[in-house]
């Protein structure tokens, strides 16, 4: 069926890009001094350095260090963070749960928001509630998010002290059974609501702040695609029917209208994987984002190139999820009916 | 249409040309009407004036003209006061100096990085299309490669590699962007190879060369103006994220890193710096957007629908 | 018939629409009645007006842009009063939509909703206007009636709905599911649709062009309504269905006793099907009257021309009969006959005052100044000085 092909071609394409990806990847960490310093621990003796260029093959030409960087890499071994004093491996599982959970509770705001504003808009097409969704999507689309995110600080952070920064409360945080590494998760399978509280009390504004330029590109999307909707035939038909008004926005054109929306939230989760970085930074998140910033300005090259790995193959994954969605939901353009 | 007036002469080819100025006067006047895209234009030409007239606006400091002045007597002054407009950060850097002298970077990065991701894209998307086959298979899978790397992280780890320089922002941007015209264009060309009236320039005779130059540029156009449009703003704001992460050299007056030098003076109540650079960057990237979209509402058949 | 009263009385029916370019007068002072039972064709070319006239009956028209500019819709009421839907309340409106007035589209594929199941639509009709009977189908009283039922009929049309378990038990509210399934089932079944549980369960897509019209049919009729509005219901249909499905559209008017407003071009369609006939153009109507009479001898030019122009295997090759111009935009339309530019028998007059509908006879009437002269075709009109400038504009 077209459904299963087109899914396969997408499955096997993927190890493919991921190893072209991997060029990339491998290409500018030969364009840093020394390649070895990847791999090299602080403090290591000059004859340990020398056993590492060994392994590594970079006597070697090219090819066969790529060749050995890549086995490294299926090993396991990316090489030694220097900010964080620990070999990456070991760094990136303790932080992408915090990246992920801020993504994900980024995403739901972006997602029901922007779903909702987008319907009001293209219903009330050309009055007032649309052209303010319209200002505030195309502001959203201007706005850095670094900017955004120093903005709210201010107001809600340094005056009001609403929410802090950070991701937890040290003490309530340790006091948790960490089962997925994601505290507000976490914090619900405990039954713990006082850390679940604090969960949410220090994702609300980060959160906010990373979904909102996403929030823009939904809500102009989910716009367009009910303004498309309403024209419909169905839509008049439903009317004629003699439902209410309600219902025919609710189950005919808005349900019709998701569809191509589902693709843009695809897209938004990668404008989500890179606000992550100033985000993270800005509010002191302990994700991936505000580590790789940090590897930056040490020069980090291990740290930074695994983050270039992770994101790549994260943002794959998404976009192959939001695939397999959209292919489901659009039964008549898959089944071709 | 365009591909019979090669078999034109004379007069008639005359109106044919007349016939597109005719049609570009008729887009410019429509694009007008729209009164967002108006105030788009304005606030671009503004920045445009402001970029160019910069050191009649301001002294140029020396011996880099993109550092701000430094008046030690007056940090941290709020806008106002001692003759400085918009106030100086935590080490006495005067934030209009920096603001209009951001201005000329943000005109640099934007049209630089623009305009060279335009020829190499359409450069390197124009023979994949052509020539098709193996070439463009590998090419489209160079282009698939990069983008599964999210714009901003690419950029961020080839800028970080090559080592914290405006310059090197530069680099990193265009190595990133380049992709997206290249599809565009790509796309375009093998939308008219299928069209019917490229098989009736064939079989005129009309060369590959003149095929492509009258039949699938004026075409392919569109969208390439529209995307490089709103990539004035895009890039700005990409540039902006990376140097105020620190990948520009310190001190710069980069509207970014201005916004990043204000972080610390943020939470001790100055306000301005960052206020200040940060409402440069959102003008700058609100105008081009608002251009480009209603260069996209007026050129794209495929509408909104107002 | 005509000596019924009638189901509906259309009077003095204006719609405009506001446009960037003007006001378009689409339907300019329609009048015309539809009587209990009848078959009435509402017959003319793209754009002159009859899709709006019809959607207006059951106030379809978006009203930004659209606008009722003027005039009445009449429907009659069991107590023999009416009901003025233009200015009725919009839930009264709502009420009628589907259950005295039902509605079927040109094109199945579009009218459909393509997320839905088939059975799913289908049950909304019931659920909006059948909830009683749903309800005491399965055993339910009380007044939980509307929202209830409205929230069955949302699931799968076989599905069982999780939300009713909270108001009703689940026992009974697998009765109500039963319910509203054997309404759609029965609804289905009627147009002759073969195994229509499964048909039940398909989407839109899933189904052919005259499946899907049939299940637009069972739809709109669903409730029995007094009067189907028919909008091109065959356009969009190959043309071994389109038999088929007007068969079945007037097999069901003869069990049930409805109304049918059919809108069309297809003059064939109307000679095989249709009572009477209203002929529109550029937003007026210009001949009423039974569709036989009218189609063997047509008083107003335009008609003439219309069946002039159908090819018949008499015409003798090349010589396709076109109506010469072409139809005048409604933007600020002039006062005058709309069709003058385009008739040979155009008179002065005819460009200075707009022809009432006039009487011909009871059931007749045509709204032409120049009718007389038009019938009669063997008078020489060249001595008409507008027939001149019409010579030179045909031959230019």
């Amino acid at each position: 069926m077209q459904v299963r092909d087109y899914l396969i071609r997408r499955l096997a394409l993927l190890p493919l890009i991921m190893l072209g990806v991997s060029v990339i990847v491998f290409t500018l960490t030969r364009f840093t001094g020394s390649p070895v310093g990847i791999y090299a621990t602080p403090n290591m003796t000059p004859d340990e350095l020398a056993a590492l260029e060994q392994r590594y093959l970079l006597d070697q030409p090219i090819p066969a260090q790529y060749a050995a960087w890549l086995g490294g890499l299926l090993r396991g071994d990316l090489g030694w963070s220097g900010v964080s004093v620990a070999p990456v491996t070991d760094v990136i599982g303790s932080r992408i749960a915090a990246t992920l959970e801020l993504a994900l509770a980024a995403g739901i705001i972006a997602v029901l928001a922007g779903i909702a504003l987008g319907t009001i808009a293209g219903v009330k097409r050309n009055k007032g509630p649309d052209h303010a969704a319209r200002f505030f999507s195309i502001l959203g689309a201007s706005t850095p998010t670094f900017w955004f995110g120093l903005l709210l600080l201010v107001p809600f952070y340094l005056w009001l002290d609403w929410f802090p920064l950070g991701r937890s409360t040290p003490d309530i945080y340790s006091s948790l059974a960490h089962y997925t590494g994601m505290y507000s998760l976490d914090a619900l399978l405990n039954g713990n609501l006082v850390a679940f509280g604090d969960a949410l009390r220090h994702l609300v504004l980060p959160a906010v702040v990373l979904g909102f330029g996403a929030m823009a590109i939904i809500v102009r999307m989910m716009r367009s695609s009910m303004v498309e909707a309403m024209s419909e035939e169905y839509v008049d038909a439903a009317r004629a029917k003699g439902l209410p008004e309600r219902l025919v926005i609710k189950r005919h054109a808005r349900r019709n209208a998701l569809v191509p929306t589902t693709t843009v939230i695809g897209l938004s989760f990668g404008f989500l994987l890179q606000g992550s970085v100033a985000v993270e930074l800005i509010f002191r998140w302990p994700g991936l984002g505000q580590w790789v910033t940090s590897a930056i300005l040490a020069g980090d090259q291990a740290t930074i190139m695994a983050y270039v790995l992770i994101t790549a193959f994260i943002f794959m994954m998404v976009n192959l999820a939001v695939d397999i969605a959209y292919a489901y939901l659009d039964r008549r353009v898959v089944l071709g009916g | 249409m365009s591909s019979l007036s090669s078999v034109e002469m004379g007069s008639t080819k005359q109106s044919v040309a007349s016939v597109k100025w005719a049609r570009r006067r008729e887009v410019a006047r429509e694009v007008l009407q729209n009164p967002l895209t108006v105030i788009g234009l304005v606030i671009i030409l503004l920045f445009l004036l402001m970029a160019i007239f910069a050191p009649l606006l301001t002294e140029a400091n020396q011996p880099d003209p993109y550092q701000s002045p430094r008046d030690w007597a007056n940090i941290d002054s709020p806008p106002g006061v001692a003759g400085h407009v918009l106030g100086t950060d935590s080490q006495g850097g005067d934030l209009l100096y920096g603001v209009i002298w951001g201005s000329r970077l943000s005109l640099q990065l934007s049209l630089t990085v623009v305009i060279s991701t335009l020829v190499i894209g359409t450069i390197i998307g124009s023979l994949a299309a052509m020539r098709g086959g193996r070439l463009d298979n590998f090419l489209m899978r160079v282009v698939d490669v990069f983008l599964s790397i999210p714009e901003l992280i690419f950029a961020l780890a080839i800028a970080a590699v090559l080592g914290p320089s405006f310059r090197n922002i530069i680099l990193a941007l265009v190595a990133v962007f380049w992709v997206k015209y290249a599809r565009i264009i790509r796309g375009e060309i093998i939308r008219v190879k299928q069209a019917e009236y490229v098989a009736a320039a064939r079989v005129v005779g009309d060369s590959t060369w003149n095929i492509y130059r009258k039949d699938v540029l004026p075409n392919a156009v569109t969208p390439l103006i529209v995307q490089a449009t709103l990539d004035m703003g895009n890039v700005v704001l990409i540039g902006a994220t990376l140097s105020f992460i620190g990948l520009a050299q310190a001190g710069l007056t980069e509207w970014g890193a201005l916004v990043s030098a204000g972080q610390s003076g943020l939470l001790a109540g100055h306000w301005w710096v960052s206020t200040f650079a940060g409402l440069a960057i959102v003008l700058w990237a609100l105008a081009f957007n608002l251009v480009g979209d209603g260069l996209r509402d007026v050129l794209d058949p495929k509408t909104e629908g107002r | 018939m005509p000596d019924q009263e009638p189901l509906i009385k259309v009077e003095d029916l204006s719609v405009r629409f506001h446009s960037s370019k003007g006001v378009a007068h689409a339907v300019d002072h329609v009048s015309f009645e539809i009587f209990p039972s009848e078959t009435l064709a509402l017959v003319g070319e793209t754009g002159c007006g009859k899709s709006v006239t019809a959607r207006s009956i059951i106030r379809l028209v978006p009203e930004p842009p659209g606008e009722y500019a003027s005039g009445r819709v009449l429907l009659k009421n069991d107590d023999s009063t009416f009901t003025d839907v233009l200015a009725a309340p919009m839930k009264q409106v709502r009420a009628i939509r589907g259950d005295r007035i039902s509605m079927i589209f040109q094109d199945p594929g579009k009218a459909l909703n393509p997320a839905l199941t088939v059975g799913r639509q289908l049950a909304e009709v019931f659920g909006e206007h059948r909830a009683s009977v749903i309800l005491g189908d399965a055993g339910i009283g009380g007044a939980k009636a509307g929202a209830l039922v409205r929230r069955i009929a949302q699931q799968r049309a076989g599905a069982l709905s999780r939300g009713a378990y909270s108001l009703v038990s689940r026992k009974k509210s697998i009765a109500l599911q039963k319910s509203i399934d054997d309404l759609v089932i029965r609804a289905l079944a009627d147009t002759g649709i073969p195994n229509p549980r499964k048909i039940m369960n398909s989407y839109p897509h899933e189904l052919s062009g005259g499946m899907k019209q049939r299940v637009m049919i069972a739809q709109a009729l669903a409730c029995d309504p007094d009067l189907l509005i028919a909008d091109e219901p065959t356009t969009a249909l190959d043309v071994t269905i389109q038999a088929r499905i007007l068969e079945l559209i007037h097999q069901m008017q003869q069990r049930r006793g409805t109304a049918i407003l059919y809108i069309t071009h297809d003059l064939s369609l109307v000679r095989e099907f249709a009572d009477r006939v209203a002929v529109m153009y550029a937003g007026r109507i210009v001949e009423t009257g039974p569709a036989r009479e009218v189609l063997a001898s047509p008083q107003h030019p335009y008609t003439q021309g219309l069946l002039a122009a159908i090819p018949r295997s008499q015409t003798p090759r090349g010589e396709l009969a076109a109506i010469p111009g072409s139809v005048p935009h409604l933007i600020d339309p002039p006062a005058q006959c709309h069709f003058a530019s385009r008739c040979q028998w155009a008179a002065p007059a005819c460009s200075r005052d707009v022809p009432r509908l006039l009487s011909l006879s009871p059931k007749r009437e045509v709204a032409c100044l120049r009718f007389e002269q038009a019938a009669d075709r063997s008078s020489a009109p060249e001595d008409m000085p507008i027939r001149a400038e019409f010579e030179r504009k045909m031959t230019s």
